[in-house]
């Protein structure tokens, strides 16, 4: 059972590597929708064959909330505001590909000398969250469009919940639910955010261009 | 004797490999397609027809299909197939494999220069930028490869106990697989990449550069095409399918089997998938050697 977490695992890095190198928003947010379907079938792994209720809930709410609620307020709020689909990277990217792969490699020396307290189900688990979280937090920060920061800011939540799962006996349920729910409000708030920066601009359309909505900076 | 039967079976089955990416083509467009057997046909019509060459060419433009061919035929011989074991292994010979790849790839830049035609010369410098990055994923994949089984030699990485020890290094060798899948798609000019059917100038890469070829000698490089593409496929079989030199029939059905597996998924690929816009191609690449690279990186992390 190990290998198919250690499965997950690189795929769900290998996505976000996906997600990187994509020129569309709204195939950034499919492949998102993949990822966090796979993702949502990691607990069905982690106790060989004796999966428990817990893990059951875990998956399953993972799966509704994250591959299907949240990609699809997602598409409405780039249909709603009807930006252009192309994301306005900072750097070019190619160089975000091989900054990205650098950065897997970072993640996996800076896991050296990581610890963790409990054993993990497997020793990819660590290495491969933190170079999602990273990989997350670089779409953010070289993305100029509102939708695409908070794409990575939910690749950011997916690396989190994957080094969650590996402490996930010892964890309360509770928590790891309230996370998901933070989530599925923040996208709302954010949805309704970017509906409400297009309308403010529909107004006086005179005052700005149209390829300038929905960016941050 | 062993080099014979090696360089026989590549001679037979690598246009026949060839035949069924285009039957898996056809039967994904709703079509009967060509016989299996129509890339002999096409070489018999070519070696029959005589060659023309363009007065502006030198010796270099007609060198070029014979020194293609035999790179290839170089090439076949430093890769297993099946149950016959490589006739030409020594320790290091992947630097050997990389650089003959790089030796048939400068001389078709060459030639194509040599034409002095403006859209030879654009196929020949995308085909320098591309087949660079082809260079770094092929290299990325060896190291893993070599690290994996303590061996710098393309038949002992390749073969051996490598298939059965999926269960140890299963996430690594995935990862080269992908990278390698998508080097053998960008190598050999098939449909993400480059589409080998276009004879639209302004976005192909590899067939531009045979433009002014024909005859026999256009006959040549279309051997040597088809036999990289299944010297290609015959590198990833061995790290996929267990060969082991027990039984010689079995070991012959696994490798075709595994042939037959590779060409169907190169069709599926090429029939479902839209070629890449020019400047897509590069990203594609670096991914592909982002995957090499992250194999590595796992193997590395695994010990």
């Amino acid at each position: 059972m190990t290998s198919w977490v250690d499965v997950i695992c690189i795929t769900v890095v290998f996505l976000s590597l996906i997600i990187l190198s994509n020129y569309r928003v709204a195939a950034m947010i499919r492949i998102f929708a993949i990822q966090s379907f796979v993702l949502g079938l990691l607990p069905f792994f982690l106790h060989a064959f004796c999966i428990s209720n817990r893990d059951v809930i875990l998956g399953v709410v993972t799966m509704v909330l994250k591959a299907v609620l949240v990609p699809s307020i997602l598409f409405w709020a780039i249909r709603h505001v009807s930006m252009r689909s192309e994301v306005k990277p900072i750097i070019g990217l190619s160089a975000s590909i091989i900054l990205g792969a650098m950065i897997i490699a970072g993640a996996f020396w800076v896991s050296l000398s990581l610890k963790l307290p409990g054993k993990p189900a497997s020793d990819l688990i660590l290495p491969c969250s933190l170079s999602t979280v990273l990989l997350g937090f670089m779409i953010m920060v070289t993305r100029t469009r509102a939708v695409t920061q908070v794409l990575g800011y939910l690749i950011m939540e997916n690396g989190i919940f994957l080094f969650a799962v590996s402490l996930f006996d010892v964890m309360p349920v509770l928590i790891e639910m309230g996370i998901l729910l933070d989530i599925f409000v923040a996208v709302f708030i954010m949805a309704i955010v970017v509906n409400h920066i297009n309308e403010e601009f529909e107004k006086n359309p005179a005052s700005v261009t149209f390829s300038k909505m929905g960016e941050t900076f | 004797m062993l080099i014979f039967s090696h360089w026989i079976i590549v001679f037979l089955l690598a246009p026949l490999f060839v035949g069924v990416i285009a039957k898996v083509k056809a039967f994904f467009a709703g079509k009967k397609g060509p016989s299996l057997f129509q890339p002999f046909f096409d070489l018999q019509r070519l070696f029959q027809k005589d060659s023309v060459y363009s007065r502006t060419t030198t010796w270099v433009f007609r060198a070029v299909p014979i020194i293609c061919l035999a790179a290839v035929l170089l090439l076949a011989l430093l890769v297993p197939l099946g149950p016959f074991k490589a006739p030409l292994q020594f320790t290091g010979d992947i630097f050997l494999a990389a650089s003959i790849l790089g030796l048939a790839r400068f001389f078709m830049i060459i030639a194509a220069l040599d034409t002095g035609y403006s859209f030879e010369g654009m196929g020949a410098s995308r085909e320098a930028f591309f087949s660079c990055l082809c260079e770094m994923i092929l290299f990325m994949n060896f190291i893993t490869l070599s690290l994996a089984q303590h061996s710098i030699s393309l038949s002992s990485m390749i073969g051996g106990n490598l298939p059965l020890s999926w269960k140890l290094w299963g996430t690594v060798l995935i990862l080269v697989v992908g990278s390698f899948f998508i080097l053998i798609l960008a190598e050999n000019a098939r449909i993400p990449i480059d589409d080998p059917d276009t004879h639209l100038e302004l976005t192909m890469i590899h067939e531009v550069k045979i433009l002014d070829h024909s005859g026999v000698d256009l006959g040549f490089l279309l051997y040597a095409s088809a036999i990289k593409l299944f010297v290609f496929a015959g590198i990833l079989i061995p790290i996929i399918l267990p060969i082991e030199p027990v039984n010689k029939v079995m070991d012959m059905l696994i490798f075709l089997g595994g042939m037959l597996a590779v060409s169907i998924a190169v069709g599926i690929v090429e029939s479902t998938t839209a070629r890449l816009r020019l400047n897509r191609v590069n990203h594609l690449l670096l991914i592909a050697f982002a995957l090499g690279f992250f194999g590595f990186v796992v193997k590395m992390w695994k010990g």
